[in-house]
């Protein structure tokens, strides 16, 4: 009886230890993350949670802090209303996990929703279910078309892509052999950014596509190792249009490539700038990573609030171009976006 | 014997027995887990009442009905901001209804609908507990098969990747169904296929484990890598997508996500069945007491006459078909089914089996201590939602659970020889 007793106190405390531990850190949180106006007594509270991918990419982390920094300023803007932003992204990407949290946040009350998409097929009945719940959703990044969603917020990925080749282009000078980068060549936005390159090409005289080139899985190391042994068995390609920044994330991976080619790629993160700083990527096609959050609570806001929606259901934003020239400025923002507190 | 002297004994007698109704309620394994459930549920309840949530009831207006929002004057307006709004006007065929803003939480023109709220417990309410109880149910149907892999001191790291293989597959056969399938056809092909592929993966598993008599840790490691890398090769060799969906929808709202009273509890019933199976399984037939024969001592086993290897196979086997079956109740809840389903959830399957009181030494564990607890699992995960904890604290709070259960199953063991 012992033992039991003693599997017993111990078991109970595991689960009290567990509980006050998340109550506490509840409370922290709560403390940190609720958007209030100290001066204005909150008639009306809109709870919005922001689920993105996963819980550690530099994007979506500027994507939290737009969200964040919105509902403060939100708050602070509409009389009488506090904004509480509540962040519920997986660890790592899974369509599964985020239709779960979808699920909860709805049983929960949430007024809205933003989130990125990892599997629209996955989430399509569970963000139609929120929505005919009285749940505001847009989507951002990654689109949901057929969950009856508000809006989204993004980039024309196909536009990404032409876009890329609008840069590159002109550096060849009419004679160019351009290689294409993807990764996953099954995933929808990336093979739309590839189709943006490949048409884009054909409106430059001297210009072809050597071949589209993608690796699995989506690491850096594999991209690394892909695009030096495309460019050591093709010495004639004098062009890389990169359709995601996979090789940039690590030090050294134009070695051998950045002297015979002009590189130019989606996405100045903060190591991929570094790139740019140094000459050997001349530009970097940038996506609204802050705006993502913070236009996307504005959004649900207007809703909630106004009963307020978009013109189009479609919210395009307009690229960031990024090139040694204005790469110092744009590590700025980064440090603005990768904010901790 | 005088008549109280007959009474003192018969009281003493009931007294007896409520004792020994205590003592052996107290005295199942999964008696320490309904309490740790017990108690986070008590603890999220007294939350919930604490900050109540407004749930909302869509009302949708009529087609001829026209409605104008009130200020707190009774002027009306077509367009207010919500703090300002007093009430909502609707008029339809002459008849006008009134309702006040403290009832109607906003009016959405662009479909028509007014909502309706009322407050309720953010825990302790219909959905949200059948969110749960469906959450773990994924989970839960698998760590029932992990258990006597556990049971056997085994291992299997490649669940994940059968569910998400036989996920895939069973979604190519039930897309080429096409999505009007009828329920005698859809049900058969969805479950079969999803459990068929599961069970193959799990006597490959078993049958390399004990062909090659290498542990299983190091092939079932290679499994989940082989597996998942041709999840990701058919759907893009087949369908050059990431997810395949288009499924029957008999299959869907007709059977796995049927609504039941507003919430979908089908999932549920699967996890009640595979648990009462597991259940008899493990501790009423003659299978199940030689898994707990080989998890105590394999070498006494192989001489008591056990055909270990047989058996073995056959629990990896049972493992992986139960891995498919989850596979696919996700494939029909959710609609489709992803190349990255699955990923990482031999993790939570074998915390799962770990807090629910198997021993990773081998010859002890339960199948309901197992969905107990995955259902721990998901109120940890239901908590993190409800409490607006960053999720990364998420994965601390189940290493640390992991590591907890671990160490008081160590200690009940000291114990335990201590008193022999």
């Amino acid at each position: 009886m012992n033992t039991r007793s003693t599997m017993l106190a111990s078991t109970a405390a595991l689960g009290l230890l567990a509980g006050t531990a998340l109550v506490g850190c509840s409370k922290a949180t709560e403390s940190s993350d609720t958007a209030t106006n100290d001066t204005s007594t909150a008639d009306v509270t809109y709870t919005i949670a922001v689920i993105a991918k996963s819980n550690s990419n530099p994007p979506f982390l500027a994507a939290k802090t737009g969200a964040f920094d919105a509902g403060k300023r939100l708050s602070s803007e509409l009389e009488g209303v506090t904004v509480q932003v509540n962040w519920q992204t997986p660890p790592q990407e899974d369509a599964q996990l985020q239709a779960q949290y979808v699920e909860q946040l709805v049983a929960s009350g949430i007024d809205g929703i933003a989130i990125s998409v990892s599997d629209a097929n996955t989430l399509n009945g569970v963000l139609r279910d929120a929505v005919d719940k009285g749940v505001v959703v847009v989507t951002f990044d990654s689109d949901a078309p057929e969950s009856g969603r508000m809006a989204y917020y993004g980039v024309d990925d196909k536009e990404a892509g032409r876009e890329l080749m609008r840069q590159l282009a002109p550096m060849l000078d009419g004679n160019g052999t351009v290689a294409v980068l993807t990764g996953n060549p099954a995933a929808s936005n990336l093979s739309a950014r590839v189709e943006g390159v490949v048409e884009e090409a054909d409106n430059f005289e001297g210009v072809n596509i050597k071949q589209v080139y993608s690796f699995m899985p989506e690491t850096a190391t594999e991209a690394v190792a892909k695009m030096q042994q495309v460019q050591i068995a093709n010495p004639e390609i004098n062009g890389w249009a990169l359709v995601g920044g996979w090789p940039l994330y690590t030090d050294n991976a134009l070695d051998g490539i950045h002297e015979n080619a002009k590189v130019v790629s989606m996405d100045p993160l903060p190591l991929p700038i570094a790139y740019a700083q140094k000459g050997q990527v001349q530009v970097l096609v940038g996506q609204p990573y802050y705006g993502w959050g913070e236009r996307s609570v504005e959004m649900i806001v207007d809703k909630l609030h106004f009963d307020k929606s978009p013109e189009s259901e479609l919210v395009f934003a307009q690229f960031d171009i990024v090139t040694s020239d204005n790469a110092d400025e744009y590590l700025t923002k980064w440090e603005a976006w990768l904010k901790t507190d | 014997m005088s008549k109280s002297a007959a009474d003192t004994q018969q009281n003493s007698s009931h007294l007896g027995e409520k004792k020994s109704l205590i003592g052996s309620l107290f005295a199942h394994q999964e008696s320490g887990l309904v309490l740790v459930i017990i108690l986070m549920m008590a603890m999220l309840t007294g939350y919930g009442m604490w900050s109540p949530i407004e749930q909302k009831t869509p009302i949708h207006l009529d087609d001829g009905a026209t409605i104008v929002l009130l200020d707190s004057q009774g002027k009306t307006h077509e367009n207010l901001a919500r703090t300002q709004i007093a009430g909502y006007r609707v008029t339809l065929d002459g008849e006008i209804t009134e309702y006040s803003s403290e009832t109607i939480e906003r009016y959405d023109s662009s479909s028509r609908t007014l909502f309706e709220v009322h407050a309720a417990n953010r825990f302790l309410n219909k959905a949200n507990l059948v969110q749960i109880a469906k959450n773990a149910s994924f989970f839960a149907i698998m760590a029932v098969g992990m258990t006597g892999v556990i049971i056997l001191a085994g291992i299997d790291l490649s669940v994940g990747s059968i569910y998400g293989l036989s996920a895939i597959v069973g979604a190519m056969a039930m897309n080429s169904l096409g999505t009007d399938a009828s329920l005698l056809v859809s049900i058969p092909v969805g479950i079969g296929v999803c459990v068929v592929v599961g069970a193959m993966c799990g006597l490959f598993n078993g049958a390399m484990t004990v062909g090659f008599n290498v542990h299983p840790f190091v092939i079932t490691l290679g499994m989940m890598a082989t597996l998942r890398g041709l999840t990701v090769f058919l759907a893009q060799y087949f369908y050059d997508k990431q997810s395949i969906g288009n499924l029957p929808s008999t299959f869907q709202t007709g059977f796995i996500k049927a609504e039941f009273m507003g919430v979908y509890p089908v999932p549920i019933v699967f996890m009640i069945l595979v648990t009462i199976g597991g259940w008899f399984v493990l501790s009423r037939t003659v299978f199940g007491r030689r898994i707990m024969a080989i998890g105590g001592n394999e070498t006494a086993a192989r001489y008591a006459g056990i055909p270990v290897g047989r058996v073995k196979i056959l629990v990896y086997t049972i493992t992986g078909a139960l891995a498919g079956l989850s596979a696919a109740i996700y494939i029909g809840y959710l609609g489709s089914a992803e190349t990255n389903a699955g990923n990482a959830y031999e993790l939570q399957v074998i915390a799962a089996t770990v807090i629910g009181g198997a021993s990773l030494m081998g010859g002890r564990g339960t199948a309901l201590g197992a969905v107990l607890g995955a259902i721990i699992i998901q109120l940890i995960n239901n908590a993190m939602v409800i409490l607006n904890v960053d999720p990364s604290v998420n994965q601390i709070v189940m290493g640390a659970a992991i590591v907890l259960a671990v160490i008081i199953d160590q200690t009940k063991q000291k114990l335990a020889r201590r008193n022999a």
